[in-house]
């Protein structure tokens, strides 16, 4: 049926085969569709390699975030001392967390301070022991000032400082398993675990 | 990337041949001719492939002993990681440079009220201005630290002044030390080192009146121009921070208090310190203490005999501020001598609780201040806003989003003192100050 479809006949009563042309249309389809649709265009696309380096953990150990690449990554930026925007972030990742569990997928939290200043290591780890945030994939982090500054700057967190209290909003920026920026979360976002 | 070329290049050589040989219809009517031109070629292209095939594969012999060559010749994998790292810090140092050259943002907070009284003034009614208020903190460096804080604000008299509320320039030793010179907050307590000119920055709606800012009724000299000298001190269970300070001595100007930020004219001084502790970890998470006071000669703005008082405080504090909680309480006692007129010693106190439970839905918070101010003290009597007072205030707080927040306030205000006119100023009944009154208060305040 399909060959008899395929089939013509030229002006000498030849039989002449499409399938060489049906192949050429359908190569001009596929390519034509490669053209419109990309597989995925990541140009322009911060990767969690092109970011400052230099971060240590509440632990004080270091904490490349390159290195972490291989499951997917969720980045924010918080200090220690904040009592009103931050929590409610610390509340959207532990909400986003129990919905990777259910999936039984691992992913990689990260909490950048703001305030390297007052946001030391040990600050860090009284935070997420007084909040109970105990799991080994939550990465509270603490850099340089100039490493800090960079970071906001390459994500898109602003922020700033009056006197001792930081100025900033809620964010926070997904990164897919091989560290390309994916998403990002803010205050539109009515649930950040939607978004996972 | 030879070999690369060549493998489409044989597909079209005999994509080409077989075209060529595939032409049924042409190959029928071609001559003899044609088939040995057609043989010929298709000689010539079987040579020229076995030749490329000869050097592709001349070439890929090659290229492990380059690969060899090229591994023998790799440097220290952790010298490399630390180059690395060099360079990267050196771009993100750059970046940070370029940026930091590229201007001064300017932030800021803004403010507006309505109610049955002036939030500050409360012989005024409606809808009033707060302020309007810029906050510059430019980067001239790694230890050198400037900040100002420009207001517009409407003043006692309901017209609008300029007022730069702050300006400090200083240089940061370390973070143990940064001694600062300009016009400073008074380090004295919490709130007025805490929460400064910017409403929205606190819960409540307003400051305690006794400790508001001098030319919004508040009595104390929340503002020193001089030197200041603050640091913190980290421990293992918290940080230790001092403050020591030393300025010019406050005038009372029109029965408000001056800080004298041109310098004053008698030589009078203010010096003073503050020590505190602020816990980090354990029960006592979230806590700060401390204890505070300074002596202060002030003059008023009579042109003959101007001193005034030797005014003395002392005061201790106590904050517990979590995510779930604020609790702030000031206190503190005033031992005050006349230096004019007849010669004495004058005791004050005022203090003020308030306690705040920060849920997901908004800040709701209750305050009780009470100020019991000696009146044969002149340097209460001489200022307008000078009465002792209770008020208690019930408030709340919701942020409509991250840069704005709306709180609503009820509070009753009695005044304790009978204030008749003097040869200074004016009674509180002439100045249309009522002795109690209950307030119903909204403020609408921003952060840009």
């Amino acid at each position: 049926m399909f060959k008899g479809r395929c089939t013509l006949k030229d002006d000498t009563g030849k039989r002449v085969s499409l399938h060489r042309s049906a192949m050429m249309c359908c190569v001009a389809a596929l390519t034509l569709l490669a053209v419109w649709c990309p597989a995925e265009d990541l140009r322009g696309s911060v990767n969690l390699g092109e970011l400052p380096q230099g971060w240590h953990d509440d632990r004080s150990r270091d904490l490349a975030l390159a290195g972490l690449r291989g499951h997917r990554v969720i980045l924010t930026m918080a200090y220690a001392s904040c009592h009103r925007l931050c929590p409610a972030t610390m509340d959207e990742f532990k909400r986003m967390q129990r919905v990777v569990d259910a999936r039984g997928e691992i992913v990689d939290f990260v909490i950048v301070g703001y305030d390297p200043k007052n946001d030391s290591p040990a600050v860090w780890h009284q935070y997420r022991l007084s909040r109970g945030l105990n799991r080994d994939n939550w990465h509270f982090l603490s850099g340089s000032h100039a490493a800090t500054l960079q970071l906001a700057r390459q994500l898109g967190f602003p922020f700033w400082t009056y006197d001792e209290h930081v100025m900033h909003e809620p964010r926070a920026v997904i990164f897919d398993t091989r560290g390309f920026q994916r998403a990002v979360l803010g205050s539109r976002n009515s649930r950040w675990s939607d978004a996972l | 990337m030879l070999h690369k070329l060549l493998t489409p290049a044989r597909a079209i050589v005999l994509g080409v041949i077989l075209s060529t040989a595939s032409l049924p219809a042409a190959a029928d009517s071609a001559t003899d001719a044609k088939l040995e031109e057609l043989q010929r070629k298709l000689d010539q292209s079987l040579k020229m492939i076995e030749a490329l095939g000869a050097r592709v594969k001349e070439l890929e012999g090659h290229a492990p002993n380059a690969a060899v060559a090229a591994a023998g010749a790799a440097p220290d994998p952790r010298r490399l990681e630390a180059v690395e790292q060099k360079v990267s810090e050196i771009e993100t140092a750059n970046a940070t440079r370029q940026a930091d050259d590229s201007g001064l943002p300017i932030h800021g907070f803004a403010d507006v009220n309505v109610g049955n009284h002036n939030l500050y003034f409360p012989y005024a009614k409606g809808t009033n201005v707060g302020s309007l208020d810029f906050y510059l903190a430019p980067k001239l460096g790694d230890r050198v630290v400037s900040l100002a804080e420009l207001i517009f604000e409407t003043g006692p008299d309901g017209h609008v002044g300029t007022d730069l509320e702050r300006f400090q320039i200083g240089y940061q030793f370390n973070d143990q030390a940064t001694v600062w010179v300009g016009r400073f907050h008074t380090p004295y307590g919490y709130v007025n080192t805490a929460l400064h000119h910017g409403v929205w920055l606190a819960d409540a709606l307003r400051r305690p009146k006794f400790i508001n800012f001098e030319d919004k009724g508040g009595v104390m000299p929340a503002h020193t121009v001089g030197v200041w000298v603050t640091g913190a001190l980290r421990e293992a269970d918290g940080k230790f921070l001092y403050d020591f300070y030393a300025g010019n001595g406050q005038q009372i100007q029109g029965g408000t208090l001056d800080m004298q930020t041109g310098g004053n004219l008698h030589g009078a001084a203010i010096a003073g310190a503050r020590l505190s502790f602020q816990f980090n970890g354990g029960a006592a998470d979230g806590l700060m203490v401390g204890v505070n006071g300074f002596t202060d000669k002030v003059n008023d703005d009579r042109t003959t005999n101007p001193t005034l008082v030797r005014l003395n405080m002392m005061g201790a504090y106590a904050v517990y501020d979590t995510d779930t909680w604020e609790h702030i309480v000031e206190a503190y006692s005033f031992h005050d001598k006349n230096l004019n007129g007849s010669p004495g010693t004058h005791r004050s106190e005022a203090w003020f609780a308030q306690f705040g439970y920060r849920a997901r839905w908004g800040v709701p918070y209750v305050r009780y201040e009470r100020a019991m101010l000696d009146q044969s003290d002149a340097y209460f009597n001489e200022q307008t806003f000078g009465a002792s007072y209770y008020r208690s205030a019930l408030g709340v707080r919701f942020d409509i989003n991250a840069k704005s927040s709306i709180k609503f306030e009820i509070a009753h205000t009695r005044n304790t003192d009978d204030r008749p006119a003097t040869d200074y100023r004016p009674s509180d009944a002439e100045i249309g100050l009522p002795q109690q009154f209950d307030e119903i208060l909204a403020q609408y305040a921003v952060r840009f």
